[in-house]
C-alpha cells in the first residue's frame, strides 16, 4: 500500500494527497493499492510545483488498528520529532497513536521505489 | 564588540528586501524551486523534515546581549519558542514558514544579525576560541582576525561560487577550543622566536564522508599577510578543486591528492604573485577593528573573593559548578563561566527563548553584555567577577542552565539527526539523552573526568563524531536505526580521527556500550589519564572485547 506525500511550499508543512487535495494528517491521506492509480496521483502532484515541493510515494503497511508509514523517517514526518512533542503529534488523535505504536520498519529512505523488501 | 556602521546596516536592509522579493516571486509561481533553492540557501533557509530551517550566523561565536534578545524574539515570534546552537556556533530555528521567513530575517537585521554565509558554497562563518579576550593563554585576540576575515569574505566575488563550502577556524591559544584541524583552514596564532605574531596555517581538514586532519603548510605567516595568504589558498582551491563530484569537491580532497608539499608550493607561488597592498588590511583599518575588541573596563579586584569563598563553603552545588564550569580569567578576580546546554533529558544545544533572555540579562549585569557560543553547543559568559559568581549560578540554576558537566561524559555534541534533518539515517538526540541519563550521577561523571562524546545522524558528520573520544554515527540497517561507535578521536590540538570499534549496535544498546567502555577505562587507567589517554596507551582491543565479547 502507498500514500503520496510532499512538503507544502508556503510553510514546509508535511502534507498528504487525498483525491486531488493536500491534507495535513496522515490519517486523512488517500491510500493506494494499485501502482497505476498511485502513479497517476504522483504525476498530478508533480504538476503542482508552486503548491508543494518534491512529492513522492511512500510505502504504507497495516499496523495495529490502522495504518502506518513503513519507514521510520516517514513516521517521524507524520508525527513530528521525538525529542519534543511538536508537529502533528501535538494534536494527538487516532492516527498519531497508531503510528506511535507501529513496529517493524523498512529502509529509512521512505520512498516507495527505494524500499527493498526481502 | 564589533559594531556595524551605516554601510553595513544599509547592506543588510538591502539584502532583506531582495530576499523578500525573491520569496514573493517564488510564492507567486514566477520562479521554480530549482531556481529559488540556491537563493534561499544563500540566506540560510533549508527545507527540513517538518518545516523550513533558518540558520543564523553568529560570527566567531560572539553575541551581544541585544543579539541574544533578538534571537529570543525570533524564537517566540517565528518558531516554537526555542532555538538550537550548532557545532559551527550558529543558531538554527527548526520551524520556520517560508511566507514568514523574510519577516524573520528583517527582525534579525534590526540587531545586525543575518543568515548569509551559513549555507552554500561560500566561505562560512569563522569559528574562534570562545574564550577570546578573556583567557591569559592567548597571544592576541583572535576575534580581530576573525572579523577581518568576515569583512574580506562577505560576498567576495571570486569566492562566492567555490567548488564546495569553506570553513575557517582561528585560535590564539595553544589549547585548541575551535577544532581548527577539522576545518578547511585552521589558523593558530603564535609568537615567533623573534617575538613577532604569526599564524600557523593548516589546510585540508574536514569531516564528512572522508575525514582528514588539517596539515600545516606554513609555520609562521606574518599576521599582516593573512588575507593575501588566504586568497592564495582559495585561488589554488578554486582552480583545481573538483566540481564534478560533490563528495570530492572539498579542499581536503585536493590537498590529499596533490600532497601537502605540492599544495603548499602552489600556494606559495600564488602568494608571491599577489600584491599585498591591494588585499591585506591597512594598519589603520586593523587598528579600527582592534578598537572594537578593546578590553572592557575591568575592576581592580583581589584574587580571592570572600563573598564567593563563603558561598561556596555553604553550597556544594555552587562548589561543583565552580569546579566544572569556570576557568581562569586573565584579569584577577574574574572567571570565565561556561553555561552548559546539556541538562539531563534536554536536547544538546537547544535553548528556550526564556533562557536566551536570562542569558542576555546576566550578560548585561555581570559580563559586560557579552556572550559566546562554543562549537560544543554551549554558551560562555566570558567576564564574570568571582564576587558575582554565586548570583550568576543561582540565576542560571533557576532556569535550568547550571548543569555542572562541561567536558564531562554528559556534555555531548549531537546533531539534529532524523528528528529534524532530511539527510539523516538515524536519530542522534535520543541517543545523547540515553547516555546523559545513564551518567546522571554527577559524582560518577566527575570521577570519569574529561570524555567527549559526539553523535551524528549520518556520515555528513555535523556532530563531529569522527573526532569524539567516543564517536557515534547513525546508520541505517534495513530500515532500523543502528549506531557505529568510533574510539580515540580528538578535535583538539592533538586532533585525530577515531577508529571504528566494531559492527554497529542497535539504538537500545548504545548507552550500555558506552558504560562498558567507561568501565574498561576506569579499570585500566593510570594516574591522571583521560579516557583518550588510556585508549591511546591500551589500544582498541580491551574496549572492543568489553562491548562485543563480554556482552554476548
Ligand atoms: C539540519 C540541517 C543540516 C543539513 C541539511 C546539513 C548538511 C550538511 C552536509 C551535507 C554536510 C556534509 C558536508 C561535506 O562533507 O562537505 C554537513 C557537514 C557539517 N555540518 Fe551540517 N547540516 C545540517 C545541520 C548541521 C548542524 C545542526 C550542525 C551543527 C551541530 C552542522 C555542522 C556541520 C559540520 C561541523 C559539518 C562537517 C563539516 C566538514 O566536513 O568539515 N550542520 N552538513
Ligand atoms: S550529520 Fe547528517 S543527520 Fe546530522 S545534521 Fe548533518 S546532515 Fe543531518
Amino acid at each position: 500500500m502507498m500514500a503520496l506525500t510532499a512538503s507544502r511550499l508556503i510553510d514546509g508543512e508535511v502534507v498528504f494527497w487525498n483525491r486531488g487535495q493536500w491534507v495535513e494528517r496522515f490519517g486523512q491521506a488517500e491510500l493506494f493499492e494499485a501502482d497505476e492509480v498511485a502513479g497517476q496521483a504522483e504525476a498530478a502532484a508533480k504538476g503542482q510545483p508552486n503548491v508543494v515541493i518534491d512529492p513522492y510515494l511512500i510505502a504504507v503497511s497495516e499496523a495495529e488498528d490502522g495504518f502506518a508509514p513503513v519507514a521510520y523517517r516517514e513516521r517521524l514526518r507524520a508525527l513530528g520529532p521525538t525529542n519534543l512533542r511538536h508537529g502533528k503529534q501535538e494534536e494527538g488523535g487516532h492516527d498519531v497513536e497508531v503510528i506511535t505504536r507501529a513496529v517493524g520498519v523498512a529502509r529509512s529512505g521512505g520512498r516507495h521505489n527505494l524500499i527493498k523488501r526481502k | 564588540m564589533y559594531q556595524y556602521d551605516a554601510i553595513d546596516k544599509a547592506f543588510l536592509d538591502d539584502r532583506v528586501s531582495e530576499f523578500r522579493t525573491q520569496v514573493q516571486r517564488r510564492l507567486a509561481g514566477e520562479m521554480t524551486e530549482d531556481q529559488f533553492k540556491p537563493l534561499r540557501l544563500m540566506n540560510g533557509l533549508y527545507l527540513q523534515l517538518h518545516a523550513y530551517m533558518l540558520r543564523v550566523a553568529v560570527p566567531y561565536g560572539t553575541l551581544s546581549s541585544a543579539k541574544m534578545r533578538r534571537l529570543a524574539h525570533v524564537a517566540r515570534t517565528y518558531d516554537k519558542g526555542y532555538g538550537h546552537f550548532t557545532t559551527r556556533t550558529n543558531m538554527q530555528f527548526h520551524w520556520i514558514k517560508l511566507r514568514e521567513a523574510p519577516d524573520a530575517i528583517a527582525s534579525l537585521a534590526e540587531d545586525g544579525l543575518h543568515s548569509m554565509q551559513t549555507s552554500g558554497n561560500c566561505i562560512r562563518n569563522t569559528t574562534a576560541d570562545p574564550r577570546a579576550g578573556a583567557t591569559a593563554e592567548e597571544v592576541d585576540d583572535p576575534r580581530v582576525w576573525a572579523e577581518a576575515i568576515r569583512q574580506w569574505s562577505t560576498l567576495h566575488p571570486e569566492f562566492t561560487y567555490l567548488p564546495r563550502k569553506f570553513k575557517i577556524a582561528i585560535t590564539a591559544a595553544a589549547k585548541d577550543r575551535t577544532a581548527a584541524k577539522t576545518h578547511d583552514i585552521g589558523l593558530s596564532l603564535r609568537r615567533g622566536r623573534d617575538g613577532s605574531l604569526g599564524f600557523e596555517v593548516m589546510v585540508g581538514g574536514g569531516l564528512g564522508r572522508t575525514p582528514y586532519i588539517g596539515q600545516t603548510i606554513r609555520e609562521h605567516l606574518p599576521v599582516g599577510r593573512l588575507l593575501s595568504y588566504l586568497e592564495a589558498i582559495l585561488r589554488v582551491y578554486n582552480r583545481h578543486g573538483r566540481r564534478d563530484n560533490n563528495n570530492k569537491a572539498r579542499i581536503k580532497i585536493l590537498v590529499a591528492q596533490l600532497g601537502t608539499e605540492e599544495f603548499a608550493r602552489q600556494v606559495e607561488a600564488e602568494f608571491a604573485l599577489i600584491d599585498g597592498s591591494k588585499v591585506d588590511l591597512p594598519d589603520e583599518e586593523l587598528a579600527r577593528i582592534r578598537g572594537f575588541f578593546a578590553p572592557p573596563a575591568f575592576a581592580t579586584l583581589p584574587a580571592v573573593s570572600k563573598v564567593f569563598e563563603e558561598a561556596k563553603a555553604r553550597d556544594p552545588a555552587l562548589a561543583r559548578f565552580a569546579r566544572q564550569n569556570t576557568h581562569a580569567h586573565k584579569v584577577r578576580g574574574y572567571v570565565i563561566v561556561d553555561v552548559s546546554l546539556k541538562a539531563p533529558g534536554e536536547t544538546p544545544g537547544d535553548i528556550s527563548a526564556e533562557q536566551m533572555d536570562v542569558m542576555a540579562d546576566l550578560a548585561d549585569r555581570y559580563s559586560f553584555g557579552e556572550i559566546r557560543v562554543t562549537h560544543e553547543q554551549n554558551l560562555v559568559l566570558p567576564h564574570v567577577k568571582l564576587d558575582d559568581l554565586p548570583a550568576v549560578h543561582a540565576a542560571l540554576a533557576a532556569v535550568g542552565l547550571a548543569t555542572p558537566n562541561i567536558n564531562l561524559i554528559s556534555d555531548i555534541i549531537a546533531c539534529p539527526g532524523l528528528d529534524y534533518c532530511s539527510l539523516a539515517n538515524a536519530r542522534a538526540i535520543p541517543i545523547a539523552q540515553d547516555i546523559a541519563r545513564k551518567f546522571a550521577d554527577p559524582d560518577k561523571a566527575e570521577q570519569i573526568g574529561e570524555l567527549k562524546i559526539k553523535i551524528s545522524g549520518c556520515i555528513n558528520a555535523c556532530g563531529h563524531h569522527h573526532v569524539g573520544h567516543i564517536g557515534i554515527l547513525g546508520v541505517d540497517k534495513k530500515g532500523e536505526e543502528f549506531y557505529q561507535l568510533t574510539l580515540g578521536g580528538s578535535g583538539a590540538e592533538d586532533a585525530e580521527v577515531g577508529k571504528i570499534l566494531g559492527p554497529a549496535l542497535p539504538a537500545g544498546r548504545v548507552a550500555e556500550a558506552v558504560d562498558q567502555l567507561v568501565e574498561v577505562y576506569l579499570r585500566e587507567r593510570k594516574d591522571g589519564e583521560r579516557f583518550l589517554d588510556t585508549y591511546r596507551r591500551a589500544g582498541l582491543e580491551p574496549f572492543k572485547e568489553a562491548v562485543y565479547v563480554a556482552a554476548y
